[in-house]
């Protein structure tokens, strides 16, 4: 037998290149399936095909695995979070700014309703119910661009949807940053860390997406206006600000939101074109929604569904009445305003990412907080897609054909 | 039975189509009903309309007097405009063409005219995203109207070249000054009006076309220049929309002191070889602005088009004075001796810039810009 050595042993060792690319192939017929099947938006498909081969399915793919292509996932994060970034445009709000005060307002009362719900209704801890809160009130971008995009959808209603979803990423981020301090009082005790761990996490995130963002520019105007280049240039800067920002301990969240804000608001020469991630972005997107999928825990809605139900209830009330509150100033007739808080109902990847950020620093309370938020995302990873869908066409701002 | 409604003598109006872009890449994007509703019940001249596309809106004016209530008019218009799209995030410009947007993204504004005329040109329609400037002029009656849409139709090539803003198609420099006419072109009822003598001759005409189930009504009819009966005008819509008002309100009041200079001109009539020349002057005009060379019916000399635009437009500049325009006469011949029309002046920003989404943001300043 030594002579068939060339042979590979048996059962086989598979390799992460081997997973990666079942969850890519799974993702992608899992979002064509329900498509057709169903007429649901392709990401739910990718979601429930991650589902179906993960732990918390087949089982096909494991938690050690899962931990192994979380850098994959960060990576694709990084990708939506830059492409969020971009929308966040500053001179816009200034034209506009209680459009600045409906993503504030919508941010505000999802969060506080989620925190008061969860506090008296379901005795949660006060700090436990308040972090819950936070995450709530940020909005998925993974969802908002790539059902926008699937839609080809255009116009006021998708426009100022993924603008709120910056402003309440940043807000949810700001949120996080301050209360996690009062975590660590709680939990460990020591005022100069509640003071300096937010300085760190702000100031450091935004140092590290300037210098990115100018380096960028810099790169972006040596390549000159070239669409295959400076994809390649705003990759490496993608790459680059995530490992670095998870390298620095600081936020990967606000550091890419940031970047991206800053190339597009401070680039005066337009010396990046706008870089469209058209198909090779795509990628990025089944991975991240494979992954997440795969991270569900279907267990969770059985032990934690009331609250979680709660908790994705409250929440829309919140987001609705916040920017129903402002349409009249906001200049947007009454319907477009109720689609424009449907629209901003889902939650999947960044609030899951939340969750173990903040549960990896204080495991304490990992439990309650992952249980009921993470809860609320296998019940929004379902309906979130669904309502942006929804929303976006009943404004009329849908493509007729989809693409 | 096609009753010509007299109107005004020399009065003018101004249509003129813009570009809706989103400001982030500065492609046309869906926003005409949202801006409508936006101007909404704010008060301003004339009339602020949806067109064929949710990428396009239509500034309209009054019935002007002459140069600067039309200008007047359009620069209220553009105010309020301007101010609803800041809110809305939405770029406005002129331009012929959208450089690089493609004709298959477009969705048609929803009415049953444009759905019908959708479903009968198919693509076409949809590549009819271009953006025109239509002068009106008012004429006394229909046999006047007939003989200065002949007497007009020699200056076709002036307008084109002195309105042009479309060199740039698909993603491409077209390597014309002019390209929006290329897609009119392709309609069935395009081109100039048959040479008929007066008005008792077009009803005839117009009374076949209806027979034969062509037409219904001077809607359908595509050409250069066409008589507009319920109006009591005729109607010239060769030119681009300008990058700017001003160049918009100056090409009306060229049109103004030429029509009065024909209308009085008794020993001119009109005569076939004017439409023998025709479609080459204006192909040449359409490519080459004001670098053309255009072939005179009467004398058969090969003559360099801006030569003779700036001969015309100093002979107009009396008549002009007598009805308020000699400012804009006068900026259209300083424009037309520099030989600077907004293609070149797009095809600069290009070359300064760098990209076709540049050109765009370019031209949006520029509708801005005071």
């Amino acid at each position: 037998m030594d002579e068939l050595t060339f042979l590979p042993r048996w059962p086989l060792v598979a390799n992460q290149m081997i997973w990666v690319g079942i969850l890519l192939a799974g993702g992608i017929a899992g979002g064509e399936l329900v498509q057709r099947a169903l007429r649901l938006p392709r990401i739910t498909g990718y979601a429930a095909a991650g589902l179906a081969l993960g732990p918390g399915g087949l089982a096909l793919i494991g938690q050690p695995l899962l931990d192994e292509l979380t850098v994959f996932a960060d990576l694709a994060l990084g990708l939506v979070l830059f492409e969020l970034g971009q929308r966040l445009d500053l001179a816009w709000l200034r034209r506009s700014p209680s459009l600045a005060l409906m993503g504030a307002a919508e941010a505000l009362a999802a969060g506080v309703l989620v925190f008061l719900v969860l506090g008296y209704y379901f005795d949660q801890a006060p700090l436990v119910a308040a972090v819950a809160g936070a995450i709530a009130m940020s909005t998925s971008p993974a969802v908002l661009i790539r059902v926008a995009a699937d839609l080809r959808a255009e116009g006021q209603v998708t426009e100022r949807a993924l603008i709120l979803t910056a402003i309440n990423g940043v807000i949810a981020f700001l949120a996080l940053a301050v209360l996690i301090p009062w975590l660590h009082l709680e939990y460990r005790g020591g005022w100069l860390t509640m003071l300096t761990h937010p300085l760190y996490l702000i100031a450091g995130s935004l140092v590290l997406a300037a210098a990115a963002a100018q380096a960028t520019l810099k790169l972006a105007h040596l390549v000159g206006k070239h669409a295959g280049r400076q994809f390649i240039v705003v990759i490496a800067a993608i790459v680059l600000t995530v490992g670095a920002a998870v390298a620095l301990k600081l936020s990967v969240l606000l550091a890419l939101l940031a970047m991206g804000a800053m190339v597009r608001n401070a680039d005066r020469a337009r010396d990046l074109i706008v870089v469209d991630f058209g198909d090779a972005g795509q990628l990025f997107y089944v991975i991240l929604f494979v992954i997440t999928g795969a991270r569900l825990d279907l267990g969770l809605v059985a032990s934690a569904g009331a609250a979680g139900l709660a908790f994705v209830v409250v929440r829309f009330v919140g987001k609705a009445a916040g920017v129903l509150a402002l349409a009249p100033l906001a200049g947007l007739r009454l319907r477009q305003a109720g689609l424009l808080g449907l629209a901003l109902t889902p939650m999947s990847g960044l609030a899951v990412v939340l969750v173990h950020q903040t549960a990896t620093l204080y495991p304490e309370i990992r439990g309650a907080v992952a249980s009921v938020v993470l809860a609320a995302v296998v019940i929004l990873e379902l309906v979130g897609p669904i309502a942006t869908q929804l929303a976006l066409q009943g404004a009329g701002e849908a493509a007729a054909g989809r693409g | 039975m096609l009753e010509f409604k007299r109107s005004e003598p020399l009065t003018l109006g101004v249509e003129l189509e813009l570009q809706l872009v989103n400001t982030r890449d500065y492609n046309l994007t869906r926003g005409a009903s949202d801006l409508l509703a936006a101007v909404g019940k704010r008060k301003h001249p004339g009339e602020i309309k949806p067109e064929i596309t949710e990428s396009m809106i239509e500034l309209c004016t009054s019935i002007c007097g002459g140069y600067a209530q039309v200008r007047t008019e359009l620069e209220a218009m553009r105010q309020v405009v301007g101010d609803a799209a800041a809110k809305l995030n939405l770029g406005v410009a002129g331009g012929g063409t959208h450089p690089f947007q493609k004709w298959s993204e477009r969705r048609i504004y929803d009415t049953p005219r444009f759905r019908r005329v959708s479903e009968l040109y198919g693509y076409l329609a949809k590549q009819f995203t271009v953006f025109g400037q239509h002068i009106h002029i008012g004429v006394r009656a229909g046999d006047e109207a007939v003989r200065l849409t002949h007497g007009l139709a020699r200056y076709v090539p002036h307008f084109i070249a002195l309105s042009a803003s479309s060199p740039f198609s698909l993603g491409a420099d077209t390597e014309f000054d002019s390209s929006r006419l290329n897609v009119v072109n392709a309609f069935p009822l395009a081109g100039f009006m048959p040479f008929v003598r007066d008005w008792e001759e077009f009803e005839i005409y117009f009374g076949e076309m209806r027979v034969f189930g062509i037409v219904e009504s001077m809607k359908d009819f595509y050409w250069d220049i066409r008589p507009k009966p319920e109006y009591g005008t005729i109607e010239i819509r060769v030119c681009d929309t300008p990058l700017t008002v001003a160049r918009a309100a100056e090409l009306a009041a060229y049109a103004q002191a030429l029509a009065a200079t024909l209308r009085d001109d008794l020993a001119w009539s009109p005569y076939p070889s004017l439409y023998q020349v025709y479609s080459y002057n204006r192909f040449q005009a359409c490519r080459f602005g004001f670098g053309a060379t255009v072939v005179d019916p009467l004398t058969r000399e090969h003559v360099p088009l801006g030569d003779e635009i700036v001969a015309t437009l100093t002979r107009c500049l009396p008549r002009a004075e007598r009805l308020g325009g000699a400012e804009a006469v006068a900026a259209l011949l300083k424009a037309a001796t520099a030989r600077a029309n907004d293609a070149r002046a797009l095809r600069e920003l290009l070359e300064k810039r760098g990209s076709l989404a540049d050109v765009v943001r370019g031209a949006c300043e520029a509708w801005t810009a005071t």
